[in-house]
């Protein structure tokens, strides 16, 4: 067995229990919490629509905090827009989610992914050197931060370098590639990556309870 | 004993005009990266070259190599430098048989030792020498007989070069490939199911040239022809990176002549010169005519997965066991959960 | 040899290269041991752990947004005042004790166990420089309530003897007078006699029943004492069959603020017991902030039940009024701005009543720049007034909230929440400011129409 057979197979099938094991775990040994009930009168009726509006309204930022907070805001839409673009509007990444889901969508043309690729690059560069400079992020950073950044970061610049190719072979490259995904799986549930599922319970939980006493969410 | 003739002669004696011939050279020196002021001393040796005595086994195959070689529509150069070679032993060409044939072997062996090449088509199977045999003689044991005083031996096909479609999945011969046998011996593979002719005639003529075996990549293949992959030199590359692909065999993508990927083209990891050489005296080759690439010339193309099944498609198992890393994720978080609320209770018993 | 410049004092302490050494003071109460003090601070943070707060600290994205929020951070720029560093061990010990990954936490020992040292450099991160405003709570991208953690944070605290001195006195001297500031049913009954002879207005008293429930703070009792009367000017014109009663008036909860949830039940029963002796139907709450939170918000979950009666801030209350009819007031020909009570606005959810009251006051109203549910804080709030030694960070944060009055213009800036009014007053000696804050509700008493007072 090659790399590239290796990494197409064990290595992606393996990832993808870990990345659906440990996403449940951390989901459930969350969610199964002890619950107490809210006994207050409430001033609106708050229930799964507050949820949602909230995971839709914490996207953008509310007007007094736009200009403090506008550089890495937009820093982190670029990066979260391209590795979208990236993930999954490359036509063979649509052929992989295919080759599971069973049905496909339109992509966009490579050039188009090349740009969203390199943009996201260099968003979450910009991001790591905000991390490294500003002295609230030094602070609060930890591991999990440059590690979880680097992670995100590889699978796109292993699959940039594909078409750059660098002397190196396809097939060692896209072995490479395809790697780097694996270890972006294996980590997601476990690190700060997981806020791909944990922002519909923050952001969920906390419009309901706001929505609730009907604060401003 | 008479004088053996020269490969110059030979191909003057069949008609070969001048120009034909040294056209021929200078399509080797390119196809080989030579400059051009190595085309009159190819085509020199060529001219001088004594026919060097060549043995050509056939084990586990389909004679799809040797019918590539030999079934041009018309005669090619490629046929008849083939033809000037001293082919001495090939049981599928040769008017001898058994015993007799046999015997041309060992003689073959004999007169040139030390200095003959055996070309090999077909995987040899370990797991029962009886599964075939030639002469009563088993794959395996001919095979190291005759290379035992070679010069160098070439892989022909990808049966002979990684073990092919008898070493596929299950392999129920336990086919495996001249390298996985011969190891002290230079071992050249040209795979291809079947190879181009061009290419196998290419590497005999560089030996005949220049008495040396070409550059070869990690899987022994000569790096003038597998140097780049098919997707690299494919001319409908450029679809692929407009995103212009054809989603069945019979849309209007596959009728512009877009991109096959989708259809599942193995161009991208596939090292072969097919893009660029051609099949059928330059007329066409697979994408060219609609089809996506299956990357015969690959290490187990058989078993990469479907042919029409795009390169990045995963490959995942049935998902019985995806459940059950769910179920696991469920008991995990369950475990954690309870674990963490009985803490929580005790301590708020105890304050 | 060196000769001294008589004209010049020589001065050996000054300070020198702008150094300044810290001035640390970390206050416990109690006597417990480190490791006492670790797990009583641990574990009262954790034991009401649930689902929201756990998604909270394993969702944190450590993007610092926050700190952009916050005055303390803005005004310093010290990152330590980065509102969710603030929860930093907190959040620490939630991932090695209850958080799904735990067992790894500690296996791998990747979580450090938090030492005494930090908690008490952590005391004046979670009493002196956060007031519980939760501005920090609308910045954050993933939604997280920084606010509501700080609160929780605070109970391990409290249990760990943890938390700033002042605050503790205060705090137990409401637990053990039933006002923090020391006001007894008797003195509370004395102050009500002189503002209803004062005011020449009437006053009910322990009425066996009533609808209406009115309660005041210790602030406005003490300090304050007029809105007593305005209080019940405006419940006497709007009809209402009301009382104060001795045995439940106090409405501050410095149970809530200093983080002790016992403390935090028992004042809030002491008013929930007395509106439902009397059968009110509607509880009043004075002009306080944290009183909404903790009885509007908390107070049935220290009930155990649904309370049968509303709970209303006084400027609900107000604004309820004065849109049905009930009363009816002057037109106020000044301009005047509006400093929404954290509590109350943003936390509350109130932030409409108040504006409602001013449209029928019918003055020139002026919003500060993103006035209402994204106010800067007095400063002030969540017990910080009440903490002698955060005075000079206090003071420096209140130049936010200057700014944002004075960029209004308005003759007159009023609140409805007697801290917000407390802190304002400190900060305006302090600064010798010429705003002075006044009160929603005293403007609404002093202008009621004619034949309702």
């Amino acid at each position: 067995m090659d790399l590239l057979e290796f990494a197409r197979g064990p290595a992606l099938q393996w990832a993808a229990y870990i990345l659906v094991a440990g996403s449940i775990w951390r989901i459930v040994g969350i969610l199964l919490l002890k619950e107490k009930s809210d006994f207050s009168e409430p001033r609106k009726r708050a229930g799964l629509g507050s949820a949602l509006k909230v995971v839709y309204t914490r996207s953008f930022t509310a007007p007094p905090f736009a200009k403090a907070t506008m550089y890495p805001k937009m820093m982190a839409y670029v990066q979260h827009v391209g590795l979208f673009a990236v993930v999954f509007l490359f036509v063979p990444h649509i052929m992989f989610f295919k080759g599971f889901l069973g049905f496909e969508w339109p992509g966009l043309p490579n050039s188009v992914i090349y740009v969203f690729g390199v943009a996201a690059v260099v968003a979450s560069l910009a991001l790591l050197i905000r991390r490294v400079t500003s002295p609230v992020l030094r602070l609060i950073s930890n591991f999990d931060d440059y590690f979880s950044g680097f992670v995100a970061i590889l699978p796109i610049a292993t699959g940039l370098l594909i078409p750059v190719r660098l002397g190196i072979r396809y097939e060692d490259l896209l072995a490479i590639h395809i790697l780097s995904v694996v270890l972006f799986m294996i980590w997601l549930p476990f690190g700060k990556l997981g806020h791909v599922f944990l922002v519909f319970i923050t952001r969920g939980t906390t419009g309901i309870a706001f929505e609730r006493r009907g604060a401003k969410t | 004993m008479k004088k053996t003739p020269t490969v110059g002669e030979i191909l003057q004696a069949k008609g070969v005009s001048r120009r034909g011939f040294l056209k021929y050279c200078a399509t080797t020196a390119s196809i080989l990266a030579l400059p051009p002021s190595m085309i009159p001393r190819i085509a020199e040796a060529i001219e001088n070259a004594r026919r060097p005595s060549v043995i050509w086994l056939s084990f586990q195959e389909c004679t799809g190599c040797t019918e590539s070689l030999t079934r041009s529509a018309s005669p090619t150069v490629e046929g008849l430098i083939f033809d000037a070679i001293s082919l001495d032993y090939h049981h599928t060409l040769q008017a001898a048989a058994g015993d007799q044939a046999e015997a041309a072997r060992h003689a073959a062996m004999e007169e040139n030792d030390g200095s003959y090449l055996v070309l090999v088509d077909g995987s040899i199977p370990l797991a029962n020498p009886g599964y075939s045999t030639i002469a009563g003689i088993s794959n395996v044991d001919m095979l190291k007989e005759t290379v035992a005083g070679a010069a160098a031996v070439v892989s022909i096909g990808s049966c002979a070069a990684f073990g092919g479609i008898p070493g596929a999945d299950p392999n129920p011969t336990g086919a495996v490939s001249v390298m996985d046998i011969v190891t002290d011996k230079p071992v050249v593979n040209v795979p291809g199911c079947p190879p181009i002719p061009m290419v196998m005639t290419a590497v005999l003529t560089q030996f005949l040239t220049f008495g040396t075996l070409p550059d070869l990549d990690k899987h022994g293949r000569p790096m003038a022809f597998y140097g780049k992959t098919i997707h690299d030199r494919c001319y409908r590359r450029p679809f692929y990176e407009q995103g212009r692909f054809a989603e069945t065999f019979d849309d209007e993508g596959a009728k512009a002549g877009w991109c096959l990927y989708k259809l599942g083209c193995k161009g991208p990891i596939t090292y072969n010169a097919c893009a660029t050489t051609k099949w059928n005296s330059g007329t066409s080759f697979p994408i060219e005519s609609g089809h996506p690439c299956l990357g015969c010339s690959e290490p187990n193309f058989w078993d990469k997965g479907g042919f029409y099944e795009p390169l990045s498609t995963g490959k995942f198992d049935s998902g019985e066991r995806l459940a059950g890393a769910a179920a696991a994720g469920v008991a995990l978080g369950v475990a954690a959960a309870a674990a963490g609320r009985r803490k929580q209770s005790k301590f708020a018993k105890e304050g | 040899m060196t000769t001294v410049d008589g004209r010049h004092k020589l001065d050996r302490e000054a300070e020198r290269l702008a150094y300044k050494p810290p001035e640390v003071r970390h206050d416990k109460q109690g006597d417990m041991d480190s490791n006492e003090r670790i797990d009583k601070a641990m574990w009262n943070f954790l034991k009401n752990f649930n689902t929201q707060t756990a998604s909270y600290l394993d969702g944190c994205l450590h993007c610092g947004m926050c700190a952009d929020a916050c005055h303390f951070h803005v005004r310093t720029d010290d990152p330590q005042y980065t509102p969710i560093w603030k929860i930093e061990l907190f959040k620490r010990t939630y991932k090695r004790n209850v958080g799904p990954f735990a067992f790894f936490y500690r296996l791998l020992g990747l979580k450090r166990k938090v030492t005494i040292e930090d908690l008490e450099e952590w005391q004046h991160l979670i009493y002196d420089s956060c007031t519980v405003c939760g501005r920090c709570s609308l910045v954050c991208p993933m939604g997280i309530d920084i606010a509501g953690l700080v609160s929780m944070a605070r109970h391990g605290m409290f249990k760990a003897g943890l938390i700033p001195h002042e605050l503790h006195e205060v705090a137990k001297r409401a637990a053990e007078t039933g006002s923090p500031l020391g006001i007894t049913p008797d003195k509370f009954e004395d102050r009500v006699d002189w503002m209803a002879d004062e005011h020449d207005v009437e006053i009910p008293m322990d009425v066996d029943k009533a609808d209406v429930l009115a309660v005041m703070s210790s602030i406005e009792i003490q300090k304050y004492p007029q809105s007593i009367a305005a209080t019940a000017k405006i419940l006497n014109a709007a009809g209402e069959s009301w009382t104060f009663r001795t045995d439940g008036f106090e409405a501050t909860n410095f149970g809530l603020l200093s983080g002790n949830p016992e403390w935090q039940k028992t004042a809030s029963m002491k008013l929930i017991d007395a509106a439902v002796k009397i059968g009110a139907k509607t509880l009043v709450l004075p002009e306080c902030g944290h009183a909404y939170m903790a009885l509007r918000w908390m107070g049935a979950n220290m009930y155990g039940k649904p309370l049968p009666f509303k709970v209303l801030h006084i400027s609900e209350y107000l604004a309820d009024a004065l849109n049905t009819g009930k009363i009816t007031v002057k037109k106020v020909d000044k301009s005047v701005t509006y400093h929404d009570p954290c509590q109350v606005s943003r936390r509350g959810g109130a932030t409409q009543a108040a504006r409602d009251v001013i449209r029928h006051l019918g003055v020139d109203f002026r919003e500060m720049e993103y006035g209402g549910d994204y106010n800067w804080c007095c400063g002030g709030g969540g017990g910080v007034v009440t903490i002698t030694r955060a005075d000079p960070l206090r003071h420096r944060v209140f130049k936010l909230k200057m700014d944002q009055v004075e960029s209004t213009e308005a003759d007159e800036l009023l609140s409805s929440c007697a801290n917000c009014r407390q802190s304002f007053d400190d900060c305006q000696e302090h600064f010798g400011w010429d705003y002075t804050m006044g009160s929603l509700m005293e403007m609404v008493a002093e202008n009621l129409e004619e034949g309702q007072s």
